[in-house]
């Protein structure tokens, strides 16, 4: 009897949840901001993925001052007469010191920090997966352990314990890289995460369907990774789209104040730097790519509050 | 809370004994007149050194046996700080000369009057937003309130600043009606000039509210002048944070059926926002109002050094870059001090405004 009910209960089940995901797509579609967001961010991730092709990774060490500087493009006029020679190129977006095409360094600098974004908050979410599950499950004195480790981290300002960090090591011998700063901002990172998910699970354990799971015999692991966690991934999918525009931020500022590899490395950040100290004779260097970091960061808190205006149920009608 | 303190000066710590040479620890307490002998000393003084070290150069090369383990470090490390003896600064200009103590505590006043200031324009300027984004939900203003939020929250601080500084700063001289300095805590001085505070009289340190209480209105002017710019770029990239917490939290209150009955009773639809729904959705405003202070006191690093600000923040930059680690780690515990105070002070309020929260 048990099983005839299961098999009339399941196309009801998957037509309502075929339903839901139909309404939540038209939701999303019907808020013309979320959809800005999807296409800046999927355009972004396309434009990472694809920025290899379109312009030659090579091409930011290829050095021309006799062309620095420069700018032609008809479409703007910077209210300045530019004295610097383009070699009867033109160039959409002008060139910097070096001679280099600002829009290819631009292209070539997307990728660097939205590869650097998502591996942080993906460690992050790996991490805050774990420890917060383990914390809001055990919960305890490893619970207070980990909550109190949260703590610590949490009173410190981000860009400060990055900074502290990269400096030790630079000065223990290991030089400034781009994988030293991910490492940097995934220490600094993770306990949002762990504070998120610990939260998430405490409230979904008291559920009634968990009952029912221990009363069948279900494993501890197997409830914790296999229910409860997928049940609760919703606002980690809100906080971690919402954290890449963060991370873009937060490592382009740490590259801005000094932190960089290489000064002439495309990065969106390093390229303001580079941009900052002739910004009155040539501001489009500190323009365009503050824009770009703006516009990515931009799209990802669009699409996390559209993701989150759509899934809280306080606010679905 | 003391817990937290404790744990993250250990870690600060850490990262600058653990890993940094023992030679560190004694950079802020070395004057140039010290002989080996007298350096030795010191640093046995200190705890770092065994008693049984026999040279100095010895130390410095970390001989087996010189070096005092961590954990003993620490204790001698925490036992000079807490009878107040941070050492000298090692900032370049003032190296040697003033001490981390003195240093820290003469520019933290710049730090709270620049969170102070952008606590009040995110405020200002956060509050409407919100409570328009509510009550005009999904329709324009909605949408045009949340693109200023979020696009506020996705500024990156340091362009929006040289940004601001370009437009402000180098245009409106050039056109003669200048009034912003584009860096610095006072539009007619330098950036770091403490001490010399002209005509006020230093009660507070905070610029702005000393040339108050001196009635110097000049001075006032200039002070308030220079305060706006990096004041603004700070509160423009937190009014995000605030107004989706009121927008949210309007919304719900809106919802309710005391709306429904003040809104039936005939109240004029004014009334009925900011009495009846406001007054109800106030509380996690509350709560984030009261973290952004301290949220603006540690995060204002970045954009105190893009403006020059001379106060903790961009002093900490400037004390990571000569590894004044003592610097590093009286910032980071005030720091922390003023977040976890913070969150007390929260709970408190919380308590206090809404009487259906207990705590047990």
């Amino acid at each position: 009897m048990t099983v005839e009910r299961d098999e009339e209960s399941r196309p009801e089940e998957g037509a309502r949840r075929a339903s839901d995901i139909r309404f939540s797509l038209h939701l999303l579609r019907s808020n013309p901001l979320v959809v800005a967001g999807i296409i800046i961010s999927v355009g972004t991730l396309v434009l990472s993925a694809t920025s290899g092709f379109i312009v030659n990774s090579g091409s930011w060490q290829h050095y021309q001052p006799e062309l620095g500087l420069c700018w032609n493009n008809p479409v703007i006029n910077w209210g300045f007469k530019n004295i610097f020679n383009c070699g009867g190129k033109v160039y959409t977006l002008g060139t910097d010191l070096k001679g280099r095409d600002l829009l290819s360094m631009i292209i070539l600098a997307i990728p660097t920090d939205v590869e650097i974004a998502l591996e942080v908050v993906a460690s992050a979410v790996a991490i805050g997966v774990v420890f917060g599950a383990v914390a809001g499950y055990a919960g305890g004195l490893l619970d207070e352990f980990i909550l109190r480790l949260t703590d610590v981290f949490l009173s410190i300002p981000v860009i400060l314990l990055a900074l502290v960090l990269v400096v030790v090591l630079e000065a223990k011998g290991l030089p400034v890289s781009l994988s030293l700063l991910t490492l940097a901002l995934v220490v600094t990172w993770w306990p949002v995460y762990v504070r998120l998910v610990r939260s998430q699970v405490l409230s979904e354990k008291e559920r009634p369907y968990v009952e029912s799971l221990r009363a069948m015999g279900a494993s501890r692991t197997r409830i914790l990774f296999l229910h409860v966690i997928p049940n609760s991934i919703y606002p980690l999918l809100v906080q971690a789209t919402l954290d890449i525009g963060s991370v873009i931020l937060t490592v382009s500022a740490l590259i801005f104040i000094g932190l960089t590899p290489n000064p002439y490395y495309p990065e969106l950040g390093n390229l303001v730097n580079m941009g900052i100290q002739h910004l009155a004779i040539a501001p489009w260097l500190v323009i365009f790519p503050g824009l770009t970091i703006f516009i990515i960061s931009l799209g990802f808190n669009l699409l996390g509050d559209g993701i989150r205006d759509v899934f809280d149920p306080r606010l679905r009608r | 809370m003391v817990a937290v303190l404790i744990a993250l000066s250990f870690i600060m710590f850490y990262l600058a004994r653990g890993l940094l040479p023992p030679t560190t620890a004694l950079a802020p307490f070395i004057t140039p007149k010290m002989n080996d002998v007298e350096k030795l000393a010191l640093a046995q003084s200190l705890g770092v050194a065994t008693a049984s070290c026999p040279s100095y150069g010895a130390f410095s090369t970390q001989v087996a046996g010189c070096i005092v383990p961590l954990w003993g470090q620490y204790i001698g490390w925490l036992h000079q700080i807490i009878s107040g003896n941070w050492g000298y600064t090692l900032l370049p200009g003032i190296a040697g000369t003033q001490t981390t103590w003195n240093v820290f505590w003469a520019r933290f006043p710049y730090t709270a009057e620049l969170a102070i200031g952008a606590s009040i324009l995110t405020i200002l300027i956060g509050f409407p937003l919100g409570i328009i984004s509510a009550t005009h939900n999904n329709k324009p203003p909605d949408h045009v309130s949340r693109v200023i939020a979020l696009g506020g929250y996705s500024l990156p601080q340091f362009w929006f600043a040289a940004i601001l500084q370009v437009v402000f700063v180098l245009d409106l001289t050039v056109r003669g009606a200048g009034i912003f300095p584009g860096s610095g805590s006072l539009s007619t001085t330098c950036g770091i000039c403490v001490g010399n505070i002209g005509t006020i009289h230093a009660y507070t340190g905070m610029p702005v509210v000393d040339s108050i209480l001196s009635g110097n209105l000049a001075y006032f002017w200039d002070a308030l002048v220079a305060l706006i710019l990096p004041a603004l770029t700070l509160a423009v990239t937190s009014i995000g944070a605030l107004t989706r917490i009121i927008r949210s939290s309007m919304l719900e209150s809106l919802r309710q059926d005391y709306v429904l009955l003040a809104r039936s009773k005939g109240l004029k639809e004014r009334v009925v926002v900011y009495r009846h729904a406001l007054r109800n959705a106030i509380l996690p405003a509350v709560t984030i109002s009261g973290l952004l202070v301290a949220f603006f006191l540690g995060g204002a690093v970045v954009i105190e050094d893009v403006f020059s600000w001379p106060g903790v923040g961009s002093t900490a930059v400037a004390a990571i870059s000569v590894v004044d680690v003592n610097f590093i780690e009286l910032y980071t515990l005030v720091t922390a001090l003023i977040i976890v105070v913070a969150n007390l002070a929260v709970d408190i309020i919380y308590a206090k405004v809404d009487p259906r929260i207990r705590y047990t």
